[in-house]
């Protein structure tokens, strides 16, 4: 349970904003620290090669960049931005980097008033492709799990930074 | 009438979803995308709702890309499309502008439909790690 505390996160932070609207800066610490553990867990049970972390972190990163710079720089929106990027990748890529490719485009849906600049994106977008490669058992073939590992990352980076959601 | 309209897309991409695996080569990140740039490009021009019910379909096309083993029949599929759609509809204050909150939405979907299979079939006290790990019956 401990390293599937990550992939939990959104659930979580839904139940939040359903029963907790007053949710304060000391519980979002609390949150913080847990994610904390739970990649240390996943790190530490895992131990996955550093270059396959960085392959992964890449392509989700092209994902994340690319749909954001249709999304909102060419004004395509995240959901016609999110279906062309993962078009694109069902061309051109294996099955595997499709996935991570369309988890990146998950991330870059997020809305340009969380990430004000592109480098917040990219690390979020890294982050995604990392939770890909540490909770590769977790939910396998549920679908939305993509999404979900997307939405860790994104939350993950919004409270590391003391972003709102 | 709103979530009426949400449940009747989102069944119809569901099912058409499920179709588009079963008939093409396309992989489920291929399907996914095909429903997701339908919907998003002729949804938002036929109807003043049309973007809210692109994000359904976008939703239950993330649900299509469930394993065989999670959504065994149409009926799961139809209960799960529904789940989704409903969630998407009335969630949509929830993690506003978080990307993969969609995905969330359907992943939810998923587990909820396994979880009331596993209780309908069965009494079983580890239904979330039979669920969440894909433990075989």
């Amino acid at each position: 349970m401990r390293r599937q505390f990550v992939i939990l996160l959104p659930a979580l932070a839904i139940c939040i904003q359903l029963f907790l609207p007053s949710f304060l800066l000391n519980g979002k610490l609390v949150l913080s620290i847990l994610v904390i553990i739970s990649i240390y867990a996943n790190l530490k049970e895992l131990k996955p090669s550093i270059k396959q972390l960085f392959l992964t972190s890449l392509i989700s990163v092209v994902g994340g960049v690319g749909t954001f710079v249709l999304a909102n720089n060419l004004a395509l929106g995240p959901v016609i931005a999110s279906g062309l990027i993962g078009l694109a990748g069902a061309r051109l890529l294996s099955e595997e980097r499709q996935f991570q490719l369309y988890l990146g485009a998950f991330v870059g849906m997020t809305a340009a008033f969380h990430f004000t600049t592109i480098i917040p994106l990219i690390f979020a977008s890294a982050l995604g492709g990392i939770y890909w490669e540490l909770l590769c058992e977790s939910w396998q073939g549920v679908g939305g799990r993509l999404g979900t590992l997307a939405a860790s990352a994104v939350l993950t980076l919004l409270l590391i930074t003391g972003g709102s959601f | 009438m709103g979530a009426v309209f949400a449940l009747i897309m989102g069944n119809f991409t569901g099912l058409l979803g499920s179709w588009l695996r079963s008939n093409t080569s396309l992989s489920s990140v291929g399907v996914s995308s095909v429903l997701t740039l339908g919907a998003g490009i002729i949804l938002p021009w036929i109807s003043s709702q049309g973007y809210v019910m692109a994000l359904v379909c976008t939703s239950v096309s993330y649900v299509v890309m469930s394993d065989q083993k999670r959504l065994t029949n149409q009926s799961d599929l139809i209960m799960t499309s529904s789940i989704c759609s409903l969630l998407v509809y009335y969630g949509q204050n929830l993690l506003v502008g978080v990307g993969g909150r969609l995905g969330t939405f359907a992943a939810i979907s998923v587990i909820v439909t396994g979880i009331l299979k596993k209780l309908k079939n069965r009494g079983d006290k580890d239904v979330y790690d039979n669920i969440c790990c894909g433990r075989e019956d």
